[in-house]
């Protein structure tokens, strides 16, 4: 080996900052899981009702549910465009722990589809009418939850890369899977309007996140193994 | 120990074996399910609330006990796949995951027909049943893997690495959904005495009829599983054989 010997360390940053990249040179992918969030959510008034006291009831579920839609839909970027063009295979050559190198994938497509949404979202939860008390705490679940919602995604699209036409595969495996933290994220959510205390539930998402932080990307890694040959 | 376990994984040698326990296992399975039936059926005394209504428990109770055997059973084969690549356990767990999608969809039918006369409807979004509902969806998934991809290799690994991440998800749902909403009415306890809440002459045909179903799923996996073998391995010289035998 020669001085040019890199550790893992700088492999992960650097995947992470091509990622970035990436990403910000197209800059519709940065834009559409964020405007599909918006378009959703206001779906729901639409067809529902606009009521303020009914939006009020729903607008916690709706939200969520609107966020792990957006982040299925911004999932077929993140392996998608790299099996195409062959350097997902690079990234499997490299000598350094995929775990790694698949961990700095979902960072930077956290950052890019989950990050906007959490910010973005008690804006939509002042259009919804959510009580006002709650939009710190519907703001923090977003920000704990949409990296889980990121890494379990990553294991369906990882399976499914090879696949031609995956849209709405990858949707029956993934939606199922992140109920949990739809679960937890709603709850904490209605735990505020209902005055009690959060640590509980908050402590709970945040052991889904670390949770899911130390075992699917380990997951992702051996499907990716799997599905590129 | 080893010998056997290499054994295990020759499809020739399950296929021979299962065929001679196969006859047996058919025979227990329809004894027990004819005594099973005849007995929930004709001579449980109905209860005092439900009345006869209870009967549906005796099919309901046994399919949803054992649809829930079906991904720590997935889990388990695609472990042995991935670990030391034996075919047999990819066949199983290829004919287990339909299988397993009808046993939890007889169980939310059963359970819902039994719903809709003692809770009034046919359907409450309650922890056990949502739990089974996305369990349901699971498994769908793990199939619609599988038939989507068309290496046969790579969907075993696949589906292999998607049960065992299945596994652990049914546990974490089953868990976060009862934590959700909770109406379903825990598992009763059953003891031998009399003054006990369900008396022998409750319980024992229940039993018979959870092993009659267990039996039969048995029976249903080995014969789809020979069916998988011979498509599998019809190239093969055994098999071929077979073939021309008959």
């Amino acid at each position: 080996m020669t001085a040019q010997t890199v550790t893992t360390f700088q492999a992960f940053k650097a995947t992470l900052k091509r990622d970035l990249l990436i990403a910000y040179k197209r800059k519709n992918d940065m834009v559409n899981p964020f405007m599909f969030f918006l378009i959703v959510a206001s779906l729901f008034p639409i067809g529902i009702s606009p009521d303020p006291d009914r939006l009020a009831e729903i607008a916690s579920g709706v939200l969520w549910i609107s966020a792990l839609l957006a982040s299925l839909l911004a999932m077929d970027n993140l392996f998608r465009s790299d099996y195409e063009d062959g350097s997902l295979e690079q990234l499997l050559l490299s000598p350094h722990p995929l775990y790694f190198l698949v961990l700095a994938k979902n960072i930077s497509h956290w950052l890019v589809s989950g990050l906007p949404v959490a910010l973005v979202s008690p804006l939509v939860a002042y259009m919804l009418n959510l009580p006002g008390e709650s939009y710190f705490t519907l703001f923090i679940t977003l920000l704990i939850g949409t990296p889980v919602l990121s890494l379990l995604g990553s294991i369906g699209v990882a399976l499914t890369v090879g696949l031609g036409s995956r849209g709405l595969i990858l949707a029956v495996i993934t939606l199922p899977m992140s109920v949990p933290v739809l679960i937890a994220g709603t709850l904490t959510v209605q735990q505020t309007l209902n005055g009690a205390s959060l640590a509980g539930y908050l402590a709970i998402l945040a052991a889904m996140l670390f949770a899911a932080v130390s075992f699917a990307p380990l997951a992702s890694a051996a499907a990716l193994r799997i599905s590129v040959k | 120990m080893w010998l056997w376990f290499s054994k295990l994984g020759s499809p020739k040698w399950f296929y021979e074996l299962s065929g001679k326990w196969l006859p047996w296992l058919a025979a227990g399975m329809s004894l027990l399910l004819i005594v099973g039936i005849i007995w929930a059926l004709l001579f449980v005394p109905p209860d005092y609330q439900q009345g006869d209504t209870i009967r549906i428990m005796y099919v309901h109770v046994p399919f949803a006990s054992i649809s829930l055997a079906f991904f720590p059973l997935m889990a388990v084969a695609g472990t042995i796949t991935l670990v030391w690549r034996m075919k047999l356990a990819d066949m199983v767990a290829k004919t287990a995951a339909p299988l397993g999608a009808w046993f939890t969809a007889l169980a939310l039918a059963s359970g819902s027909i039994w719903g809709s006369d003692i809770w009034g409807t046919w359907w409450i979004w309650d922890g056990r049943l949502t739990s089974m509902l996305l369990q349901f969806f699971l498994l769908v998934g793990v199939i619609s893997l599988r038939s989507a991809l068309e290496d046969a290799d790579a969907a075993a690994k696949a589906c292999a690495l998607l049960s065992i991440v299945g596994c652990i998800n049914v546990f974490v749902i089953k868990y976060s959904v009862d934590w959700w909403n909770t109406l379903h009415q825990p598992s009763g306890s059953f003891s031998l005495s009399d003054e006990a809440p369900n008396p022998p002459e409750v319980w024992v045909p229940l039993v018979i009829m959870i092993v009659a179903v267990y039996l039969f799923f048995v029976v249903s996996l080995i014969l789809s599983t020979r069916n998988e073998i011979l498509e599998r391995e019809r190239r093969s010289q055994w098999v071929q054989e077979l073939i021309g035998a008959n």
